[in-house]
């Protein structure tokens, strides 16, 4: 008798909640005019001017308003790595006045990815920007049920061509080249190193791969032979490989107990902790993805450059492309590059500053390349 | 002067009042503490230049729908709420058991994770080592079995550890989450990888048709697991008020010395409330493979077994209070998206509401001071700490 009054006063509780729900709904109708009183107030204030409406996400189906939508990885839009540099592609297409209305969404665990992507389909938003190859499959099986969007996946290989979806690649060897030569040209007992995530991605293997090669290119131009350390944390699982700095930074000192005296950080929070362990030992820091002297302060007085996918402008061009009707799908590949040195610009000799931008021009042209393969044979 | 029957009446409705109130008592705390969190965050969210009022009219819609959202969307909302839930029932539900038996269970995380890994061991390869195909009505609750089995023996162990050596479970199950979520993570990209060539996530192959549960509706992700949970959940409420077995739990939980006095084996009932909770976590783990993803994925069941823990709290580990608890948390994770769609806010404003709930409930004399109310009736004891 007694659990089932419990269960009678436990209905009663449900009910003075669903009570409670009731006037924010009622309220939110009274809300939601607000933007489209809007338009009413305008031309009575300037009758002359035609109306200057501010569009809002509810205005995203009509083929004039440009919406474009942003989903991350399991992850946060200031991770001041890929979830950022793709937002601030999008931002910045708004800021060229191609998009219209931008907006992201955070995602918080995988088996939403699906549902992130279809709240900006079903909005009506025009290209949706998915970012991580994580997203890959959801990004492909969205394409599908939102034939009328433009999907751009940052850092996804297409295996296949999939109507509607560019995936977003860069020539991560080209970067690591980059910087490979770079820290070989600097070191001062020609022996350099890396840590890494797992070579069980691509993008990260070719990463490390094309330091070596870009090393053993700077020796062949300098006369001089570097010894090259390139450690990958693959021993462990996808959910720590990119999140181990103590892991990072116990493999960085190894190396320079080694003689090591610059450092090429490529994974996540794994290569931060290397690097930052690099800086404050005073070997070179190398960054990777986006210029990490911004984004990491730990190591920016030593950080010599940073191995860059050039995602922001990656992002905005193909967004733009999506607007006037000239994007292609299947893969897509931006331009890699390398940040200034900042602090350490002193150090850096005029030599080796101007082999690094005539090297930067041979490989966007094509005159010199790195024989690293897409994926590890 | 009112005759005698007045003055009954008047006494019977008082009584009865307070008898309302007395029923009301251990979730008014609860709600209040929602009400209170609620209204901080808002506060949070005007502070930094959000709006609230579209930040809730967000989280409302996003999990429940609304009929501005039409019809479509929100049969989808109300569905991910459901999908949302489903992990949080069992989750909650194997906490709220432990709590019952004084054992406070915090491995629920790494049981749900070896749960879901066996379960889909069993769900894609079991019919190719018997060489036969199975039918879904064997198959799929052999792959729960597996799964339930897994996360039960996962926490058996620590009980054992705990009625023979007398080893403390708080530190117990912690280690052996240690040890259950680096495994995964090492069969996950060893030797159950997805070996399909173009995979590079960590994650199994996908389950065979037969080890699926199936959809409710067309078209909407919720599946029968959530059937499933509730009913489990009023199985552990029979479980525990109308069975030996959860009367010997509750016994001990209350007072295990009294409990050995009265007769109950107190070492076997430890290890059985452990294994009970361990298997309805791992059953969590189980479902979400067999009703949802289809597959473990590392990226999947993220902090399930953490959250569990709030939940059976704030649920006050009665099967259905972990049900409404379960259904707020689901409501609040699954409404995030819309929130931040509407708002732009960070969806962190969730979790930080959802630790102010806990604060306030775990902390409840905060909210009885602010709204008054007296505390009635001696406390619930959840777990006896480290003496136990």
């Amino acid at each position: 008798m007694k659990k089932l009054n419990m269960m009678i006063a436990l209905l009663v509780i449900a009910s003075v909640i669903l009570a409670a729900c009731t006037p924010a709904a009622t309220e939110a109708p009274t809300q939601a005019p607000a933007p489209t009183e809007a338009p009413t107030e305008a031309p009575t204030a300037a009758p002359t001017e035609p109306p200057v409406v501010e569009p809002t996400a509810a205005d995203c189906p009509k083929a004039e308003v440009f919406c474009v939508g942003l989903v991350t990885d399991v992850g946060k839009i200031n991770d001041k790595s890929f979830n950022q540099s793709a937002w601030e592609g999008v931002l910045q297409s708004q800021t060229d006045g191609v998009a219209d209305i931008v907006q992201y969404i955070e995602t918080t665990d995988a088996k939403d990815y699906a549902k992130n992507i279809g709240t900006f389909g079903d909005a009506g938003f025009d290209v949706i920007v998915t970012v991580g190859f994580a997203l890959g499959e959801a990004t492909v099986a969205a394409a599908t049920t939102y034939p009328d969007v433009n999907f751009i996946g940052v850092d996804q290989f297409q295996a296949a061509e999939t109507d509607g979806v560019a995936g977003l690649n860069f020539p991560e060897d080209q970067a690591g080249f980059l910087v490979g030569a770079l820290a070989a040209s600097m070191s001062k007992s020609h022996k350099i190193g890396a840590v890494c995530g797992t070579d069980v991605v691509p993008p990260v293997w070719r990463f490390g791969e094309g330091y070596k090669a870009g090393a053993a290119y700077a020796d062949g131009m300098n006369g001089t032979t570097t010894e090259v350390f390139v450690v990958y944390h693959s021993d462990v699982g996808f959910d720590k490989t990119f999140t181990d700095p103590e892991w990072g930074a116990q493999t960085a000192t190894s190396m320079m107990d080694n003689g090591a005296d610059a450092i090429f950080g490529c994974g996540g929070i794994t290569g931060n902790g290397a690097i930052t362990a690099a800086a404050q030992a005073g070997a070179y820091a190398i960054g990777v993805d986006t210029d990490q002297y911004l984004t990491l302060p730990e190591a920016a007085p030593r950080m010599l450059s940073s191995a860059m996918k050039l995602i922001t402008p990656g992002v905005a061009e193909l967004i733009a492309a999506a607007k006037d009707g000239s994007i292609t799908y299947g893969n897509v590949f931006g331009d890699a590059g390398y940040a200034p040195y900042h602090d350490v610009a002193g150090e850096v000799p005029a030599e080796v500053s101007s082999m690094m931008e005539t090297l930067n021009a041979a490989l966007l042209d094509g005159s010199v390349v790195t024989n690293v393969p897409p994926v590890k044979p | 002067m009112p005759s005698e029957k007045q003055t009954n009446s008047l006494s019977k409705f008082i009584s009865s009042l307070k008898q309302f109130i007395e029923w009301i008592d251990p979730i008014l705390v609860p709600l209040l503490a929602i009400l209170t969190s609620m209204i901080v965050g808002g506060i949070i969210i005007k502070s930094v230049g959000g709006d609230p009022i579209l930040a809730y009219k967000g989280l409302l819609e996003g999990s429940f729908g609304s009929v501005e959202l039409g019809p479509v969307k929100s049969q989808r909302a109300i569905s991910e709420t459901a999908v949302w839930a489903t992990p949080y029932i069992f989750a909650g539900l194997a906490v709220a058991l432990a709590f019952k038996g004084g054992l406070f269970n915090i491995g629920a995380e790494g049981q749900l994770a070896l749960g879901a890994v066996f379960s889909s061991l069993i769900g894609y390869a079991l019919p190719g080592w018997l060489g036969v195909d199975l039918p879904t009505i064997i198959h799929l609750p052999l792959a729960i079995l597996g799964g339930l089995l897994m996360g039960g023996i996962w926490a058996g162990i620590v009980g054992a550890l705990k009625a023979y050596t007398g080893g403390h479970e708080v530190i117990n199950t912690i280690m052996m989450n240690y040890i259950a979520l680096n495994s995964t993570s090492f069969l996950l990209n060893g030797v159950m990888k997805d070996p399909s060539p173009t995979n590079v996530i960590a994650r199994t192959p996908l389950i065979a048709e037969s080890a699926r549960f199936a959809p409710i509706f067309d078209g909407l992700r919720v599946h029968w697991g959530f059937v499933l949970a509730l009913f489990t959940a009023v199985f552990i409420w029979w479980l525990l008020n109308k069975t030996t077995v959860g009367f010997e739990i509750r016994t001990m939980g209350a007072n295990p010395d009294a409990a050995h006095y009265a007769g109950v084996n107190v070492k076997r009932t430890i290890i059985l409330t452990m294994f009970l909770s361990g298997a309805l976590a791992g059953m969590a783990g189980a479902i979400e493979v067999t009703g949802l993803n289809y597959r473990h994925e590392l990226g999947f069941s993220q902090g399930y077994g953490f959250d569990a823990i709030a939940i059976a709290l704030l649920g006050k580990s009665h099967p259905i209070g972990v049900v409404l608890a379960s259904i707020l948390f689901a409501a609040m994770r699954n409404g995030a998206t819309r929130m931040q769609f509407l708002t732009q806010m960070p969806v962190d404003l969730i979790s930080m509401i959802q630790a102010f709930i806990l604060l306030f409930v775990a902390a409840d004399a905060i909210v009885r001071f602010i709204f008054r109310i007296q505390s009635k009736g001696e406390r619930v004891v959840l777990t006896r700490g480290w003496g136990g």
